[in-house]
Parts: structure tokens; sequence; C-alpha cells
């Protein structure tokens, strides 16, 4: 058996075990498929700076003893849905947990198991593969034409792993119908003291006119990982303003594509990563670009100390025709450790030539002068360097689609700041 | 926009100026590629034993190696089988002692690019070691050089004549199985041009090759070998042109730089190989290998590259920042007009301490072509204080073309300052109509927007490259907006 699969009768009697249902069809066509493809290895250029063997022995152990050890700490969802004014849908370990759920009838949502035909089967990397292949249930969501809803829909992802490794898959189909808006949360909670690996696939269909918030939060225990694809089509005239922030999480990696299908379109979509010692975050996006004119911008920040890495790889791609298409990236990086490092990529392919791209990238340290210039007021080293480094995570948090949620995620990224600062010498 | 489409398709539809073949013999091996075919590159060449072990050795490498894949360029499977790997002009035996020695039809050929050898040797004062083919047929100005002590020949004479320094250097910057076509270059290497200026020499002029290939279905594998001891400084031009053929030839070259303790190489180079027809049949593949070692401290390495020629270009000088406080820069303006493809940047590896690169790329697609901008900054742990920015812009020309950027980005130290900059945009009708309005014709605006687009980098150029240059990028571009 090659270090890079899982063994195949293991994944077999996973698969007969799930439930009979609308997914058999789907799950086995999968796993045939990822049988033969396996996991991605670093010599594939998507795959070239992130190692998954941590998490494919991980996957190992978790297929052989296969436990379903769910540990969600229930008193803290409880007290995080009592900050949080939202719609909840909680999914722990990859189930719809119904009691920590709520109905989201009133919102214009219609919440159904997820269905897939054959014909859906267009997987694109082979960890959509796996997660299919072990999905015990996915959902489908729809937001009604012309809803709009204040309140917010929180999805939180509950990953938990008490005696034994768990390797988890979560699959969520989101359609938002013509001149729907809708705002959602994406929150990552984890308990348990063991080691825990979430597989997730969330994908987005925005029709005409409609308009998505999505904030996805992560903070998840230092022994949990993830791999992370959210997958966006864009229609005519609709929106999407998306922001990403990674604290926690000892391997992250996350996929985010986004389709431009119709003229109007615009995705707007930011990141940051704080990593510390033994963290691994690794950001690629990409955005096709495929009719114009239409908006696409991102802005990736990370801070880095201590032994970590971290990756950001930006693609836009604009395809033939796509004239008036306006793409831009951006990614800052702090290094503050000679054992962090940072790859990164901002790639463009254009294939049109009514366009304005452009991409900047940065790797550096706090500026100097503005050390300085705070010093001279009276703040001393350290303090001023918290005050700068705390600025240059905030105007991240404070350009993210949910407001309400600012205050709680600005304390979360100052307390992981103040722990990035205190563990690790500078 | 008001452009007068017959016009533009009249100069787009401009054909290579250079197409011709010299009619002259040439004493060619069969097509074919085996360990016997090196021997007889060897051995003609006359070749000391341990060249031709290592030929051996790179040719056994390279069988064993595959071939990359991963460039943003397209093109049909190429038979190593089928490419003759040596050609030398009949006149060889004899070599001439001065230029008018040298075959006239030879000359002719000089004289049909408009750069007359002796006329540029003498009003320009450069040396020139002219590669007709594969084997140096003139050199001038040697005795000049020798006087200072600076060594620059054909390859097979320094093998010949400076074995230790051949040895010493050869391979070392860029080893023999490096990649898949430095490999090969390293197997089958014709000649090519050997520099050594010695320590505190600054070399009294600018060197310069003339490369052109000309046998049909001949692989031109050049070799170049640059070495600047302590304190030393030379500059280098490369520039080539090639007549008009329909089949594909391969050009795999490998130019290796090395410099010492407070060294500087400047490496300049226009390239003009025939770029395929505005079907995209034929044109040069140019698949090279450049690469400088900043071995010493304070060292310095320039490349400036003007790339206007070639059905695919894959190349990308790079700079090995090893000395503390050394310094690499890239310069680049790469044209690709009708199907032409370019996948092309640099290498900035940071080493040593206080180490600083500057990176200006910039690319032009017009017509069907396709360029690709393909850089890496690393900077390695030990590398303190390391300095890079980079900035690479493309401009479109055509609804059908494209320009791509990939830039890597590898840093693993925090003192560090690594900045990246990209654009890519379109002559603007606003530009336009600015100059136009002004009474300049269309043509003449768009040459100044593309001139001044690329200025940075014809800055870098020496003298007598940048009137090259200009006129080159004229020819290839020139109203080509649409």
């Amino acid at each position: 058996m090659s270090r890079r699969s899982l063994p195949i009768d293991a994944l077999d009697r996973t698969v007969a075990a799930l439930s009979d249902d609308a997914l058999a069809e789907a799950r086995h066509a999968a796993l045939a498929q990822f049988k033969k493809r396996g996991f991605p290895t670093t010599r594939n250029e998507n795959w070239k700076y992130t190692d998954l063997s941590k998490v494919i022995e991980l996957s190992r152990r978790s297929l052989q003893t296969s436990t379903d050890a769910e540990r969600p700490d229930i008193d803290r969802i409880r007290e995080l849905q009592a900050s949080i004014d939202a719609g909840w849908l909680v999914i722990a370990n990859g189930k719809l947990n119904r009691d920590l759920s709520t109905t989201l009838d009133e919102d214009g949502i219609e919440v159904s198991p997820l269905r897939l035909d054959s014909k859906d089967l267009r997987l694109e990397d082979p960890l959509a593969d796996l997660n299919l292949a072990l999905l015990k249930q996915g959902l489908s969501l729809r937001i009604a034409a012309n809803r709009s809803t204040d309140r917010p829909i929180a999805l939180l992802i509950v990953d938990s792993a008490g005696t034994a490794p768990v390797l988890s898959q979560v699959r969520i189909d989101i359609e938002l119908q013509a001149n729907a808006e809708i705002r959602f949360i994406e929150y990552h909670v984890s308990a348990g003291d063991d080691e825990h690996y979430s597989n997730a696939h969330i994908n987005v269909i925005a029709r005409p006119n409609a308009r998505a918030d999505y904030l996805r939060f992560q903070d998840r225990a230092l022994h949990h990982s993830q791999t992370a694809r959210l997958n966006v089509q864009l229609e005519t005239d609709s929106e999407i303003s998306y922001c990403g922030i990674d604290l926690g999480g000892r391997l992250t990696r996350n996929d985010l594509k986004i389709d431009i299908l119709g003229q109007g379109a615009s995705a707007i979509f930011d990141g940051l990563y704080i990593a510390a010692e033994g963290q691994h975050v690794d950001n690629h996006t990409r955005v096709d670009h495929r009719v114009g004119p239409a908006v696409s911008a991102q802005e990736y920040r990370g801070i880095l100390n201590g032994h970590c890495r971290a990756i950001w790889n930006g693609k836009a791609i604009v395809h033939a025709g796509a004239d008036g298409t306006d793409a831009q990236q951006a990614n800052h990086n702090l290094l503050l450790s000679e054992h962090a490092e940072i790859d990164a990529k901002p790639e463009l392919e254009i294939y049109a030539d009514e366009v304005k791209c452009a991409h900047g990238t940065t790797v550096g340290q706090l500026d100097e002068q503005a050390l300085f210039y705070l010093r001279s007021r009276g703040l001393d080293r350290d303090r001023a360097k918290r005050v700068l480094t705390r600025a240059f995570a905030t105007s991240i948090v404070n350009k993210s689609p949910i407001p309400e949620l600012h205050d709680l995620i600005g304390n979360a990224v100052e307390q992981r700041l103040r722990e990035l600062a205190t563990g690790v010498p500078q | 926009m008001s452009t007068d489409p017959e016009n533009i398709e009249d100069l787009v539809n401009r054909r290579y100026e250079h197409g011709f073949v010299t009619d002259i013999d040439t004493e060619s091996l069969p097509p074919g590629l085996d360990e016997d075919v090196i021997r007889a590159i060897s051995m003609r060449k006359n070749e000391p034993e341990f060249m031709l072990e290592w030929r051996l050795q790179a040719y056994r490498q390279w069988l064993e190696m595959i071939e990359p894949e991963w460039a943003h360029v397209h093109y049909p499977p190429i038979d190593y089988n089928a490419i003759s790997y040596f050609s030398a002009p009949k006149s060889d035996k004899d070599r001439p002692k001065s230029l008018d020695e040298v075959d006239p039809k030879l000359l002719e050929t000089y004289d049909k690019l408009g750069i007359p050898l002796h006329e540029r040797a003498r009003l320009a004062g450069v040396a020139v070691d002219a590669v007709f083919d594969s084997v140096s047929v003139a050199t001038t100005f040697k005795e000049k050089l020798s006087e200072a002590g600076v060594i620059f020949c054909s390859f097979s004479e320094a093998v010949n004549k400076h074995p230790e320094l051949v040895k010493k250097y050869l391979g070392s910057v860029v080893p023999r199985r490096d990649n898949y076509f430095a490999s090969l270059n390293s197997a089958v290497f014709s000649d090519g041009s050997f520099v050594y200026v010695p320590k505190g020499v600054r070399c009294p002029m600018e060197l310069s090759t003339y490369f052109r290939i000309n046998a049909a279905n001949t692989g031109q594998f050049e070799r170049t070998l640059i070495v600047a001891d302590e304190g030393s400084y030379v500059s280098y031009l490369e520039g080539c042109t090639a007549p008009m053929r329909d089949e594909n030839q391969l050009h795999a070259a490998v130019v290796e730089l090395v410099a010492m303790k407070d060294a500087e190489i400047k490496y300049s180079t226009v390239q003009n190989w025939y770029p395929g027809d505005e079907n995209g049949v034929g044109g040069i593949y140019n698949f090279v290998t450049k690469r400088g070692d900043c071995r010493g401290a304070n060292s310095k390495i320039s490349w400036t590259q003007v790339e206007t020629g070639s059905a695919i270009t894959w190349k990308y000088p790079s700079c090995i920042l090893r000395g503390d406080n050394s310094t690499g820069e890239f310069y680049s303006v790469a044209v690709v007009n009708n199907y032409q493809q370019a996948d092309t940047g640099t290498k900035m590896i940071h080493i040593g301490r206080n180490t600083s690169s500057t990176i200006v790329s910039k690319g032009i697609s017009a017509g069907n072509a396709q360029n690709a901008y393909r850089g890496l900054v690393r900077v390695m742990p030990q590398a303190n204080g390391a300095r890079n920015h980079t900035q690479c812009d493309s401009l479109l020309i055509g609804k059908s073309c494209g320009a791509h950027t990939f830039p890597y980005m590898e840093i693993k130290n925090p003192s560090a300052k690594v900045e990246h900059e990209a654009t890519t945009s379109k002559i603007s009708a606003d530009q336009l109509f600015y100059c136009r309005q002004r009474g300049i014709s269309e043509e003449d605006a768009v040459n100044m927007i593309v001139n001044g687009f690329c200025k940075e980098v014809f800055n870098e150029l020496p003298m007598e490259f940048a009137v090259e240059a200009q006129a080159l990028l004229n020819v290839s571009l020139e109203g080509a907006v649409g």
C-alpha cells in the first residue's frame, strides 16, 4: 500500500456501512475515482508546498478504528449561540445536529438532504472524491427568490474526537435564487483530545442579482487539521463578499474557487491567517473570469511566528472574450521569526485585452519608521510592535462582511497575537 | 478606435527580414544521437579525454531524464533522433587569420543582416567572436584583449588551451544534470564562447558574439562560460538572428557566469531567432539555461534581454547570490506576435547576507501569441537583510493573445524585504487619442507608447544594442494595435 493511499478494504467497508440513501450511487462512483487518484502529492503544482502525509496517516488510523467518538462541547456551543444573533445549522462531525440547530423557515431558507445524480459528479480534485465517497450526510440550502434576511445564518461546524482520531466530511450546497440576499457565518469549533481531520466541500450558486456575505472563522485546536473547498458560481449581477480568517489548526488548506459566469458580477474576498509554532496554513484562490465586465478583488494578509509555514497562491484567469474584467490581487505578510516560511505566488493568466489586472505581494517586517513614531510617543518597543501588528491584522477584520461580529473576531485575533508574541522569542 | 485595418494588417503581416539561407557546404553528422555521435563530436573537435568523459556522463544522465512539461507552452513532441548534432562550415580546417580570409559568402550573410562584421567591429570597438553554425570562424581584437590578460576565445579553443580553467568552472553553475535541456547540451554542445577576466582587470571593450543558425535540421547547442575573477568587470553582448525555414529547429544553449569577489558581469542579449511564419509554422525552439553565480562578496551579475524571436522561448536567466552583499539584476523585454510562445523570467536565490536583487520584466503580446513571466525569488534562512523588488508588466495588443504571470516567492528569513508588483493593460484609446490629437500618426504613437513601456529595460542595454533593440521592436510590433 502506498503512503499516498488509504487501505482499500477499510475504505470499502466504511462506504458500505453508510446508509443506502440518495447518495449511494454517487458515493461509489467517487470511491472508484478516489481509489484511482489517491491523495494529491507535492509533485502536483497545486500541492507543491503542502504535504498531506500526516492527515493521510490520521485518516488511515481513523478508518481502521472507525469509532464514532463524537464529543461536542455543548456548553460552549450554547454560549456561542447566545452571543450571536443568528439562525443556526450545527454540523457535528459531518452530520446535522437537529437539537442544536434552529429552524430557518422564517428566513425563507429551505434545508433538505443533499441529492446528487451521477451527472453531478464533476469532481475536480481527489479530496472532493474522498469527501463524497465518505459523506454521511450532505445538506442542500435554498434561499427563495427575492428573499432577504437581516439575521445571518450561522453554519457551525463542530469537530471532535474523543478517544481515537476522527475523519469527517462536510458537504453543503447553497443556492441563492434570483434577487435573494443572505449573510452567512461559517464558524468552526473543535473539541476532544484526539486528532481530527475535517474535509469540507461547500458550493454556492448565486443566481442573477443575488448577493451573499460570507464570513468564515476558523479557530480550531492545534491537533485538528482541515482541507476545505468553497466553490462559488456567480451569475449576472450577483455578488459575493467573503472573508476567511484562520487562527488555529495544525494543517489548514483552503481552496476558494470563484467562477464568474454572468456580466456585472462582483467577487470581493479577503483573508487573514495567523500561524505560530507547528502550524501550516495554505490558502489557494482561483477566480475564473469567463465573461465581462465583472470585478474581482482579493486581499490576504498573514502574520507568522515560530516554526510555521504559510502559503498563499492567488490565481486569476481572464478567459478569451471576458472584456471589461477588473481583477486585483494583494497579499502582504509579516514574518516575525527566522523559522517561519512564506511561499507566495500571485498568478495571472490573461486571454483578453480589454482588462485591468494587477497584483502586489510583499513580505517583510514592521515599518521601522512607524515603530519609531510610536516609541517617540512613549510606547515601549514591544507595545509599539503589538500595536502595529494588530493594526496590520485589523484592516482585514474591519473589512469583513458581517459587522456585528467584528468585535468578537477582533478579540480572538488579539488574543492569538498575544499568544504569538509571548510564545516565541523574536 | 480610429485604426485603419488595412494598414495594420500590412504591418502585422510584415515578413521576417532576415529570412534567407546561405549556401555554404556544411560537414554535418547524420541525424541521430548515441554515444558514438558524442565520440565523433569530441573527436572532430580534438578534445582531451576529460571533455569526452564529461559529455558521455551527461548523455547517460540525460537518457534517464524526462522532458519538462510545466512551462506554459505547447509544441509537438521533439524527435531527438531526427536532429543532426554537428555541423561545421567547410573552411574549418584552415581557420582564417583575418577577416579577409573569411569565406566571402559568410561575410555576405552578415551584410544581409545589415551589420557587417568588420564595420561593426571597427565602429563599435567590439571584439566579435562570430559563431557561424557551430564553429567559430573569426575572432578579432584578440591581441588587444590578451594585452589586458583577458581570455576570449571559442569554447573548443579554451578546452585545448586552457583545460585547467574549463575543468575548474565548466558545470559548476549549471551542473550536467541540472535539467533536461542543459543535460542534452552538456552531452552534445558544439561550440560557444569562453571568457576569463583575471583579477583586477576591467575588460577594455565590450565582448560580443554573433550567433547564427544556418544548416537545415541542425540543432544549435551553444555553451558559454564567463569567469570574472576578483575585482574584474566584463560586459558581454549576445545577439542572434536566423534564416527562414519551415522545420522547427531546436536550440538548447547553456550559459554559465561566475563572478568572484568584487567582480561584475553584465550580460546583454538581443534574441531574434526566426519566430515561424504568420500561421505558426516553423521557427526556433529556444530552450536555454542561463545562470550566474555571484560566488564572492560584493559581486554583481546583471542580465538584460530583449526577446523578440523564436517560436518558443523557454529561458530563465538566474542569479545565485552566494556572496555577502552580492547583487543580481534581471531586465527583460519579451515580445511575441503571431503564434509565438514565450515562458521566460528569472530566479534569484538569496543565500549570502545583505544580498539584493531587482527584476524588471516587460511582456508584450500581439496576434495569437502567449507570453508568460515565470520567476522565483527564494530567500534562504541565513540570508539576513535580503532585498528584492520585482516588477512585471504586460501589454496586450489584440483580442487573441495572452499574458500570464507566475511568480514564486519562497521566503525563509524574517529580515527579508520582498516586493512584487504586476500589472496588465492594453494601449488605451485615451493614450492613442492624445498622441493623434497632437499630429502623431497612429503607428508612431503605438511605437512611442511601446518604447516608453520598455524604456526601463532599454536603458540597461549597451548603446549599440539599444538601437538594435528598438529597431527590432518596431519590426515586430509597429501598428499591431487593433
